[in-house]
């Protein structure tokens, strides 16, 4: 199946992914530049910008919002996706094609229509609180991946296994736990972290719902780079840029996943 | 084994996918049902929302030069990175189907880092790439040109770092496609006397339609809706339909008009998907059948 590369097409495949990694590879650059501006190329070499993003209180609060954000959105969209992956691939129920549209939908419509239509739903009903109203939001678009990794997984595992435990007199939770949950857990650990990284980068529906107090990263990011021309924006960025290649080394090596789940 | 109560599928079924099920009815279905009704419901005059069976917001959105003008620019900027998404995605979806096991493994993750990194970090780190005293300035000044063109804030910039986060999208369905053609076809080709051009047209391109029909409506409708990337990038002068919706509900507070034009990109994405997967879906495996 492997053939030789042609050389042309070697090269111009090495030149695009050059491509794809120098947005990633800049910011790393121009953060260690010790001026007072952004220049290119960098120049000297200092730590401090590192030092001022990390000890900026907003920065802070706005990475402490992004996490608790992402925990609890994780663990709200695994809660209701889960058992619903169970119920689609093992069971033939009634309105099972519908069920399975639904919770696909939010991959369908754009991520910024949800936002809208949440904020303008939110302010009908009067429910106040930015940070509910963005956990509800990041649910709503964790759970297609939940309930896909969970399906893949499921889909995979044998279901006659499950039979003969229950031939041998386990009771649901027995081969819940004992059975299928052994088979399906890293479906479910990637399901987790990608639920994490959706709400965790998420731009598009928390730019509608935050407020001052629940003022996620990505948002002040976005914010920080239009005040602030110093390298601190760059560092931060950086820290963001690692942060990245921790998850993809931690799902492609540590559990042993494709990283490439989460685009298809 | 007892006198256990055993449930049926059907009850099992709705107990265990009820909870989500009800979740995205009341977070999911009924806020996108509200956004529409708005944009044909209600009004804003003069700063307040009538409400009222209306078709004002369409009017305006269509008969507006500037909003008009907004809306070709998103079908022309999307469409523009759905196509240069391909004709960049090509020699990397065969590299990534054909080629030794660790260089696809390379292929893959560089594509699909760009992914996992914020789009606010991947927009910045864009833009000092390509503004006018950055590194794509810095490249062009040292080979001697004076005063190289600045990218930043065109829609250029907008394009690239589209195509550039998009790619795997595109990628990934082609390489799945490359994948399924056997070698033997290439091959064959060659042995025939078909030169790289040929086999690329008589074989690999009609062979992985298929996966170009996933790929091309993804990275339109991803590349439409997109809201960070053109502000940082496009500067004011070339906003997208994300920015004008955002303009709308946020600054202007005419929620209906936002929804209006909401409603319209929806209509755009569901439309552009619904002719991919459609006709053009059933038209490849009738000629691929043929």
């Amino acid at each position: 199946m492997s053939d030789r590369i042609p050389w042309p097409l070697g090269l111009v495949t090495a030149l695009l992914l050059a491509i794809i990694v120098a947005p990633l590879l800049v910011p790393i650059a121009m953060s260690i530049s010790d001026t007072p501006y952004i220049v290119f190329p960098p120049e000297g070499f200092t730590l401090e910008w590192y030092v001022a993003v990390l000890t900026e209180p907003e920065a802070q609060s706005a990475l402490l919002v992004s996490l608790k954000l992402a925990v609890v959105s994780t663990i709200g969209a695994m809660a209701l996706g889960i058992p619903c992956a169970m119920a689609l691939v093992r069971l033939r129920f009634p309105g099972r094609g519908l069920v399975q549209a639904l919770v696909l939908g939010p991959l369908v419509v754009p991520l910024i229509v949800t936002g809208v239509g949440l904020l303008q739903t939110f302010s009908l009903l009067g429910l106040r609180g930015a940070f509910l109203q963005m956990w509800i939001g990041h649910m709503v678009v964790c759970i297609p991946y939940v309930v896909r990794s969970v399906s893949g997984a499921l889909a995979t595992a044998d279901p006659t296994q499950e039979d003969a435990a229950r031939v041998l007199g386990a009771g649901p939770v027995a081969v819940f736990l004992r059975v299928i949950w052994p088979q399906i857990r890293p479906g479910v650990a990637a399901g987790a972290i990608f639920a994490f990284i959706i709400s965790f980068d998420d731009f598009a529906i928390s730019m509608w719902l935050a407020d001052a107090r629940s003022f996620p990263l990505p948002l002040y990011l976005y914010a920080a780079i239009q005040r602030f021309f110093d390298p601190s924006i760059a560092a931060l960025s950086a820290l963001m840029v690692f942060f990245a290649l921790g998850l993809v080394l931690l799902i492609e090596k540590g559990l042993g996943i494709g990283v490439r789940r989460i685009a298809s | 084994m007892e006198a256990r109560t055993r449930l049926s599928p059907a009850l099992l079924g709705w107990l265990l996918a009820g909870p989500a099920v009800l979740f995205l009815l009341a977070c999911f279905v009924f806020p996108a049902a509200q956004t529409l009704y708005l944009g044909i419901g209600a009004r804003t005059e003069a700063g307040v929302m009538q409400y009222g069976l209306t078709i004002e917001n369409y009017r305006r959105a269509f008969a507006t030069d500037l909003y008009w003008r907004v809306l070709l620019r998103t079908i022309r900027m999307a469409t523009s990175a759905a196509i240069v998404a391909a004709i960049v995605g090509y020699p990397l979806a065969w590299v990534l189907a054909r080629g030794r096991p660790w260089l696809s493994r390379t292929v893959t993750l560089v594509l699909v880092t760009p992914l996992l990194v914020n789009v606010v970090v991947r927009s910045y780190g864009w833009s000092a790439i390509l503004s006018r005293n950055g590194l794509i300035s810095w490249v062009l000044q040292g080979l001697g040109w004076e005063d190289p063109p600045a990218i930043l804030y065109t829609e250029w910039a907008v394009l690239i770092a589209s195509v550039h986060v998009f790619l795997p999208f595109m990628v990934l369905p082609l390489a799945g496609a490359i994948g399924r053609i056997p070698p033997s076809a290439e091959q064959a080709a060659t042995v025939a006397g078909a030169g790289p051009a040929q086999r690329f047209l008589r074989i690999i391109l009609p062979l992985s339609l298929p996966g170009l029909a996933v790929g091309l409506p993804l990275v339109f409708s991803l590349t439409a809706a997109a809201f960070v990337t053109p502000q940082i990038l496009g500067g004011n002068f070339s906003p997208l339909l994300g920015t004008l919706i955002e303009q709308q509900v946020l600054t202007l507070h005419d929620w209906p008009f936002g929804a209006a034009l909401a409603s319209l990109l929806v209509a755009m994405v569901l439309l552009v998907n619904l002719v991919f997967i459609g006709i053009i879906g059933r038209r490849i495996n009738r000629w691929a059948q043929a």
